[in-house]
């Protein structure tokens, strides 16, 4: 029973495949878009804050070192402290052997007790003639040999205090030497093992994989975090290429984190590590980005498309709902009259004359007392009844619509069972129609005894377009109301002469 | 829609308490940190600072402090941190300071007391652990034995045509003939000296330094005797004076001998060995050369022990007995001590075919004796060496006559006795 036009569902189901890859497109462009900015920010955060935690460890390193040489010297200076160091001189002429045996035995005693707590190799005062007092090593006195004072001498590099470090004498880089000129004749000298600045440079151990190196002026390896055999060694260049020249500088790129400080002798620490290392989170963290914006971008679709499948449901129900008002006639819930006649000129237009159908016009007898009588509300009940009783009566493949106050008109698309002649099927509708009406009301129980005049108008005996046929049927109608009402009349030839309702009502 | 609107609230929801601060809390294990303290040479300390690394990749869980430095001053930082509770939880101790510090046996970590799992003592005789013992407590590990040797250049000695020298007339013998090159036969630290000067006493009075009651034996004269003969070995040239002595001159023949430690032996020899000399360990000098060792006195070379205040006993244990048993420490040590008393080691170094060299000679020297005295406290007192040697230069400088000096002397050792 063609009561309304449908929405077409597979130009709404286009629509929202298109709504939905379009929401997609634009969310994934969209994530991928932010994913790369995030990625972009946290490596440039991630690095910077790596470069500054790399730089402050690398000043600590050279506060600690600063810190410790400083202390040194304090215990260099601390030789002053005994007046013979400085006023005696082993050099001098005319001295007596005994008294200056005394004198530095004396000196010895006083310098042992003033580094007694210390790790020092050397700890005592050479003269110009090489003679030593205090604690001098021999292997300090084996590595310099005549050359001990001289050599010793020319470590003096601050003119000021007249003192100085240095390390790598001979090529060993195993001590390192701090002196001082006590007179012009007499220089202390301080001596310890590079592994004592274990502490000084001592890592957190998280940070294992910081390469920390103390380097002198040439960049010659004093000390490495990363084991003694790299003493002596020259600065591997791909380090050097990074930090030669600055005092004080952090090096970030693709390969290295390189960080540099100068520290008070033209010594440098400095702090490497391979970048790969420190933003191995980077990478972990970017795969979580990724990760994360996959399943946003999922999820954003998936909601995109639940939210756009129930939006066009919304929408294909309002369309219905709208489409519906437009073609179906509220009371009676069928066609009205412009839709019945698009509906069945249209299905007329593509009908082969093998066909049989036929339009059956159906007028209510007397439905004007009723609303007189009994009101216009009671008049709308009653044809909304009749419009249940045309869908009772009647298949869903038949055309049902209102095309006037109290007229009705059926296009029957239906085929009559196999065997049936077609007007007999046709006849029998309306019979049954007829006999609906009359058991609807009765004129018992406060109603208005109503009848159905019906005319009907086969095809394509009668005509093969709507005009024709439904003058056909108007005519049989007329039959019918001229007939007594309450009856169905089929169109002949005979009525080709008769008159139409409306003929008859001008 | 009501479920819809329910689950995007869960996700803003689950994604807001996604963005609160969270506290981040990141635990380590702390390391044990325990400290060993040593004196020694380059050497030593080289090897000793590589063992400890060994140790610490070994047990990475303990952290080794290391406190070391040469002789000279040690003994009296040792004394600073013995008496200030501030000393080492694992430490090389001389053998007189066993009765310094601990005379009833308190005053060291009872080793025995230490899981026999993580030290291992069974691979000590009895013999040697006694010299660790103090009343009855074990306070220290010997890690060899030692005793003063006499070293002679026989390549110089040879050169003048002189045989290796076995008694004192010997020395002033080859002094006559070496003299006119600035060449001594013999020279010694100031501690050497003193020991070398004991024993020419005991020999000439037949006292022994100190009595079966373990008190002073030696009288004024014997400490006299001591400086004349030192005044004699200057004055003859023999030796140099003690102040004068400079290991470096072992290296080219200037010292044609010398009296060190069997420890030392390497130490003070190894540059003369490298320069071609050849060195014997002579039997030691006596007054004629079937009185040799009368008057010598033998002790661990150095010790091992555990503070008594130590927090770490387990860690120091292990340490200990990585520092006297492992395969490691063997290797490196090697002989530099002495030959090992830990048999663990010495099947190592027997192993390795180590045992051999100059040290080892002197050890078997030492070993030939079997009578060497035991060294006492007293005899090893530094402060009274350098009384002994400032006494000394008195006489010789004449600023007292030897009796004068030797009184003073007596009179301290008396006092410290």
């Amino acid at each position: 029973m063609k009561t309304a036009q449908e929405v077409d569902p597979g130009r709404v189901g286009r629509l929202r495949r298109y709504l939905i890859l379009g929401y997609a497109g634009v969310v994934v462009v969209a994530i991928v878009f932010v994913s790369f900015l995030a990625i972009r920010t946290t490596d440039r955060v991630l690095k910077n804050k790596v470069s500054t935690m790399a730089s402050a460890l690398n000043v600590q390193m050279k506060l600690n070192l600063d810190s410790y040489l400083s202390r040194m010297e304090t215990i260099g200076t601390l030789a002053f402290a005994i007046p013979e160091s400085y006023t005696y001189d082993a050099t001098a002429e005319g001295l007596d052997e005994y008294e200056a045996l005394a004198t530095e035995k004396e000196i010895s005693d006083k310098l042992y007790s003033l580094c007694i707590m210390e790790n020092f190799v050397d700890y005592g005062i050479v003269y110009r003639n090489n003679h030593t007092v205090g604690k001098i090593s021999n292997g300090t006195v084996t590595q310099f040999g005549d050359r001990l004072f001289e050599d010793l001498h020319s470590m003096v590099s601050r003119q000021r205090t007249r003192d100085g470090w240095s390390a790598g004498y001979g090529d060993n880089f195993k001590r390192i030497y701090y002196v001082k000129e006590i007179h012009d004749n007499a220089i202390l000298v301080i001596s310890f093992y590079t592994t004592e600045l274990e502490s000084v440079f001592d890592n957190p151990e998280m940070l294992g994989d910081m390469r920390i190196c103390l380097t002198d002026q040439a960049y010659r390896t004093l000390y490495a975090s990363d084991g003694a055999s790299a003493l002596g060694t020259p600065l591997k260049d791909a380090l050097m290429s990074r930090i030669q020249g600055h005092e004080q500088a952090t090096v970030i790129d693709d390969e290295y984190l390189v960080t540099v400080n100068r520290c008070g002798d033209d010594w440098y620490v400095i702090c490497s590590i391979p970048t790969r290392i420190i933003l191995e989170e980077k990478n972990e963290m970017r795969l979580y980005i990724l990760a994360a914006a996959l399943i946003a971008a999922v999820l954003a679709v998936l909601l995109g498309a639940v939210i756009s499948i129930k939006l066009s449901d919304s929408v294909t129900h309002m369309v219905t709902a709208l489409d519906n008002k437009a073609h179906i006639d509220q009371l009676t819930g069928i066609l009205n009259k412009r839709s019945f006649e698009e509906y069945t000129q249209t299905r007329l237009q593509s009908a082969l004359v093998i066909e049989q159908h036929a339009l059956i016009l159906l007028d209510v007898d007397n439905f004007k007392g009723v609303n007189d009588t009994l009101g216009h509300a009671y008049g709308d009940e009653v044809l909304a009844r009749i419009g249940s009783a045309l869908r009772a009566v009647f298949s869903s493949d038949d055309f049902l619509g209102r095309i006037g106050g109290d007229e009705f008109c059926i296009f029957m698309n239906t085929a009559a069972p196999e065997g049936t002649d077609y007007r007999r099927f046709v006849e029998e509708k309306c019979r049954r129609l007829a006999e609906t009406f009359r058991g609807m009301y009765t004129g018992d129980n406060k109603d208005y005894k109503i009848s159905a005049s019906i005319g009907i108008a086969l095809f394509p005996e009668c005509g093969q377009e709507f005009g024709t046929l439904y003058t056909c049927a108007d005519k049989a109608l007329y039959g019918s109301k001229a007939a007594g009402k309450d009856t169905y009349t089929f169109y002949d030839a005979s009525m080709a002469d008769a008159g139409t309702r409306e003929a008859d009502a001008t | 829609m009501k479920r819809l609107t329910a689950a995007v609230t869960a996700c803003a929801m689950l994604l807001c308490s996604g963005c609160t601060s969270a506290q981040v809390v990141q635990s380590r294990k702390v390391r044990k940190e325990i400290t060993l303290s040593w004196w020694g040479n380059d050497a030593r300390n080289e090897y000793t600072l590589a063992a400890v690394q060994e140790f610490e990749a070994l047990y990475p869980e303990i952290k080794v402090n290391c406190s070391y430095s040469e002789w000279s001053g040690y003994e009296a930082r040792s004394r600073v941190r013995m008496i200030s509770d501030t000393e080492a939880d694992v430490m090389q101790v001389n053998f007189s300071w066993l009765s310094e510090y601990s005379p009833d046996g308190t005053g060291y970590y009872d080793l025995e007391q230490l899981d026999p799992d993580k030290l291992d003592l069974t691979v000590f005789t009895d013999n040697a652990l006694s010299y660790g013992r103090m009343n009855g407590t074990l306070n220290a590990v010997p890690i060899a034995m030692n005793a003063q040797t006499v070293y002679i250049n026989k390549t110089v000695y040879d050169s003048y045509g002189l045989a290796l020298p076995e008694t004192w007339d010997e020395l002033f013998a080859a002094a006559k003939v070496m003299q006119k090159d600035g060449v001594y036969p013999i020279s010694c630290g100031s501690k050497s000296m003193w020991l070398y000067l004991i024993a020419y006493a005991e020999q000439s009075s037949g006292r022994r330094f100190l009595d079966e009651n373990g008190k002073l034996g030696f009288t004024k004269d014997d400490f006299q005797c001591m400086i004349e003969m030192y005044v004699r070995l200057i004055g003859e040239n023999v030796t140099p004076q003690v102040e004068y002595y400079e290991r470096l001159n072992l290296g080219d023949g200037t010292y044609a001998g010398t009296v060190a430690w069997v420890s030392d032996a390497v130490n003070y020899m190894g540059d003369a060995i490298a320069n071609g000399y050849e060195i014997i360990p002579v039997n030691y000098t006596a007054l004629t050369p079937e009185r040799s060792g009368e008057g010598w006195y033998a002790k661990p070379a150095t010790m091992y022990a555990v503070s008594k205040n130590t927090e770490h006993p387990e860690e120091s244990a292990l340490l200990l007995d990585f520092l006297l048993n492992s395969e490691e420490m063997a290797m490196l040590q090697g002989v530099e001590k002495g030959i090992p008393l830990s048999s663990a080691a010495r099947e190592v170094l027997e192993g390795e075919n180590m045992l051999q060299g100059v040290q080892y000679d002197a050890s078997q020297k030492m070993e030939s004796y079997e009578d060497l005295g035991e060294m006492q406290p007293l005899l090893e007192n530094s402060a009274l060496i350098d009384l002994f040697v400032e006494d000394c230069n008195k006489a010789l400088y004449e600023k007292a006559d030897a009796a004068a000096a030797a009184a003073e002397v007596y009179h301290a050792y008396r006092e410290a006795g």
